[in-house]
């Protein structure tokens, strides 16, 4: 073997997240579960994968079988792969729906199972699982995985932290470029570059940098356009490092506060710790929602609150959905993305967002500062 | 075959909606749900950098067609630039809309119901199980319509606008690894190639990466990489913050987003070191497989003519990695129809037959086991009486 350096998650870690899957499906009575979703498929493999920009169409990547305890990936090679998933437990990337037909057949159990949970489904491929698995029924295995995923270990949140440290080091190289002619385009390309040069190559956001109007709470130019002196820019910084999200959020000027952003300012850190307040176990999503309200302040289209890990964790707090917010309960071990967002006509708007894990002792932030010091030029 | 200097994007637009709804009427259907980022791109022309598909699936924008409607609607979380409101109109601009849960669900049903006639037929390119548990979109047979079929056929063949900008997208990743390439030196890490790379492409236009950066450095012989299931080659492999070597040889492949499409670039790289005797006559050999390669193409000949080509140039044995495919299709997704000599078989080869407009990526790969070997990637377009390339980087250093 060559060396590369891609090594498979710990193996406590892998074993720990495999119990948490494994115990859900127990519950759920849920014979094999079929994940596509790469923050699935990483939780239960532990197998790092190439990195692709966007959303991608449901297929089955990582199957695992309650019984036996057997994991099948679909993998062409064994590099990163670990020794609890034998290779005849590999299957090749194929274009053939054939072959996935053949190689879900081939998984033990699937003629007999009674429920398969997925976590995606394409109107394309409905049939070929009911091919598959012709007695089971089909059942939802995104919710299960989103519940296993949801309370994170302590090796999680130092992953986590660690992903953090990264994407302040980047945020860091990007507020440097801050100059008066800038361009959002610009501050992009020069926190890719700090990301990877610390070894980091796999952002979550690629819209790094977006100057707020001063005209429209959520609406923004071009990210050609040249930012002046005056304006309040917004950072959404994003890496995903051994698998693991870290996010954080900050606000800059170039030299000088505009008219009006002190009192903003104000307004910003009143939400702030009402936010905080908030983060505590036994809360609901509605208590941050109720934050927003409390504080005077309309809430932003995104969500304000939004889990961290492996990718779509829970989790996810946002004014257009209520009733969600108010079923999600914050218990420890929780860590989230707590979004502040405050916006006024004719100044703009101040975004501050850190990482916060819920603790029993209230809400302890993954990053090491908070949002509203860097505001200051 | 005419391709403009500068696009008319807004005529670029007007010709796919167009292309979807024809697709749309020959299929009886009244909308067209997309809630895939690249289909959401295709039909509203919304342009976004693309995010980690983990973050992507709580944030998606979905764009809803109808046919008798020339504008798209798109829901969405983002923000509104500029661009975006130049090209939808308010009304037709909404707010997120939340399909992974069902509270989510049910109000997109109730803003889909005021946009769409009583018991209209719909299609949908992915479904989720807070949709099916909603049964929003089923069918008769509790399936939704495959709305994905619809895309694929309208984006099979490119319109000269589309043309112009995927050759600047290809121009952009192209700018980037001249600056990479210039970098390339024993002691220098894969994740710092990266780094130029990443900042070059957003500096030169690029709307976003769309994949982890691949500097493969290849073995002599296979045995000595990662074992496949296929027995041979392993690749692509995720590039690490090893240290280059002199003489280490480097597959390369990276591709960008520009104006919704991707790019695509393959070229073999030594580090440090002028190629070999041996190496110089893998790349002649696989020169020689991509000549008889393009001499049969032209519109209307089949993927099979192409795989036959390259079999008969390499003496008898497929030059390609039996994994991927002798060459696939390139535009809005990285890999896309039409997929060339792939494990859909020999039969799906002789049926599939090129068209003047398509773009195609051909990889031939050159392997002597015990020595290494070649592989880099041409993308062209397809032409009536043949093709023509829309790139011109340089073989450098063969």
């Amino acid at each position: 073997m060559t060396v590369t350096g891609v090594r498979p998650d710990a193996a406590e870690l892998r074993t720990a997240r495999r119990n948490r899957v494994l115990a859900e499906m127990e519950a759920a009575g849920v014979d094999i579960l079929i994940t596509g979703r790469e923050a699935n498929a990483r939780y239960i493999a532990g197998v790092p994968r190439l990195w692709l920009a966007g959303s991608r169409p449901f297929g089955p990547g990582c199957i695992f079988v309650r019984a036996s305890g057997a994991i099948h990936l679909v993998s062409t090679w064994d590099e990163g792969v670990p020794d609890d998933i034998p290779r005849e437990h590999l299957h090749g990337i194929t274009f053939n729906s054939q072959n996935t037909l053949a190689m879900l057949t081939g998984i033990e159990g699937a003629a007999t199972a009674q429920t398969v949970a997925t976590d995606g489904l394409m109107p394309s491929t409905f049939g070929l699982l009911r091919k598959a698995f012709p007695t089971a029924e089909l059942v939802d295995g995104e919710q299960m995985m989103r519940r296993a995923r949801c309370i994170k270990m302590p090796d999680e949140v130092d992953a986590i932290r660690e992903s953090v440290r990264v994407a302040e080091h980047a945020l860091a190289a990007a507020q440097a470029a801050l100059v008066d002619g800038v361009t959002e385009r610009r501050l992009t390309a020069v926190f890719m570059e700090a990301m990877a040069a610390a070894g980091v190559t796999t952002p979550t956001t690629q819209d790094v940098a977006w100057t707020t109007s001063s005209k429209d709470s959520w609406s923004r130019s071009t990210r050609d356009a040249a930012i002046s002196p005056g304006d309040l820019v917004a950072f959404d910084a994003g890496v995903i490092r051994d698998g693991y999200v870290g996010e954080i959020g900050r606000t800059s000027v170039i030299d000088r506060l505009p008219s009006g952003s002190e009192a903003l300012l104000g307004r910003w850190q009143e939400l702030w710790d009402r936010l905080m307040t908030a983060c505590r176990p036994g809360a609901t999503g509605t208590d941050l929602l109720n934050a927003y309200a409390a504080a005077d302040v309309p809430p932003p289209p995104v969500p304000v609150g939004r889990g961290l890990g492996l990718g779509n964790d829970l989790p996810l707090v946002s004014h257009e959905l209520p009733r969600t917010a108010a079923e999600q309960r914050l218990e420890s071990g929780m860590v989230l993305a707590v979004t502040a967002y405050v916006w006024q006509e004719g100044v703009g708007g101040i975004y501050g967002q850190d990482p916060v894990l819920i603790t029993d002792t209230g809400p302890s932030l993954l990053s090491a500062s908070q949002g509203t010091r860097s505001l200051t030029p | 075959m005419h391709i403009p200097a500068a696009p008319d994007l807004d005529r670029m637009r007007r010709d796919r909606m167009q292309r979807l709804r024809d697709g749309m009427r020959e299929q009886g259907l009244d909308a067209l749900v997309l809630v895939g980022n690249t289909n959401v791109v295709y039909a509203t022309g919304a342009i976004w950098p693309l995010g980690d598909a983990g973050r992507v699936i709580f944030e998606r924008p979905v764009a809803v067609v109808l046919a008798d409607d020339e504008t798209p609607h798109l829901f969405s979380p983002l923000h509104f630039d500029d661009r975006m409101r130049a090209i939808l109109p308010e009304d037709h601009l909404h707010g997120p809309a939340h399909l992974e849960f069902d509270e989510g669900v049910e109000l997109f049903a109730e803003r889909l119901a005021v946009l769409l006639p009583a018991k209209a037929s719909v299609a949908i390119d992915e479904w989720t199980h807070a949709l099916r548990r909603a049964g929003t979109l089923a069918g008769a047979n509790g399936v939704p319509v495959d709305g994905g079929r619809v895309v694929s056929k309208a984006k099979a063949i490119k319109t000269a606008d589309e043309l112009a900008c995927m050759r600047e997208g290809l121009r952009i990743t192209e700018q980037a690894i001249a600056q990479v390439q210039a970098r390339l030196a024993p002691g220098v890490r894969q994740t710092e190639l990266t780094a130029t790379f990443l900042r070059t492409i957003f500096d030169a236009g690029a709307d976003a990466n769309i994949l982890d950066p691949i500097w493969q450095v290849m073995p002599a012989r296979i045995a000595d990489g990662p074992w496949t299931t296929t027995g041979d080659l392993a690749c692509p492999l995720l590039s690490t913050e090893r240290e280059l070597a002199q003489g280490d040889v480097l597959w390369v492949d990276t591709g960008v987003s520009y104006e919704g499409f991707h790019s695509d670039f393959g070229r073999t790289w030594i580090v440090g070191d002028e190629p070999s005797a041996t190496q110089r006559a893998q790349f002649a050999k696989w020169r020689t497989i991509m000549d008889a390669v393009l001499s049969v193409i032209r519109a209307g000949a089949t993927a099979a003519d192409l795989t036959a080509a390259a079999i008969a140039a390499n003496g008898g044995t497929k030059p390609w990695m039996p994994h991927f495919y002798l060459g696939h299709g390139l535009g809005i997704d990285s890999a896309e129809m039409p997929y060339v000599g792939s494990d859909i078989g020999d039969a799906f080869d002789s049926s599939l037959v090129l068209a003047a407009g398509m773009v195609l990526v051909l990889e031939p790969v050159v392997w002597e086991d015990g020595a290494g070997g070649y592989r880099a990637e041409e993308v062209l377009v397809i032409t009536e009486d043949g093709w023509e390339p829309m790139t011109d980087y340089s073989y450098d250093p063969f």
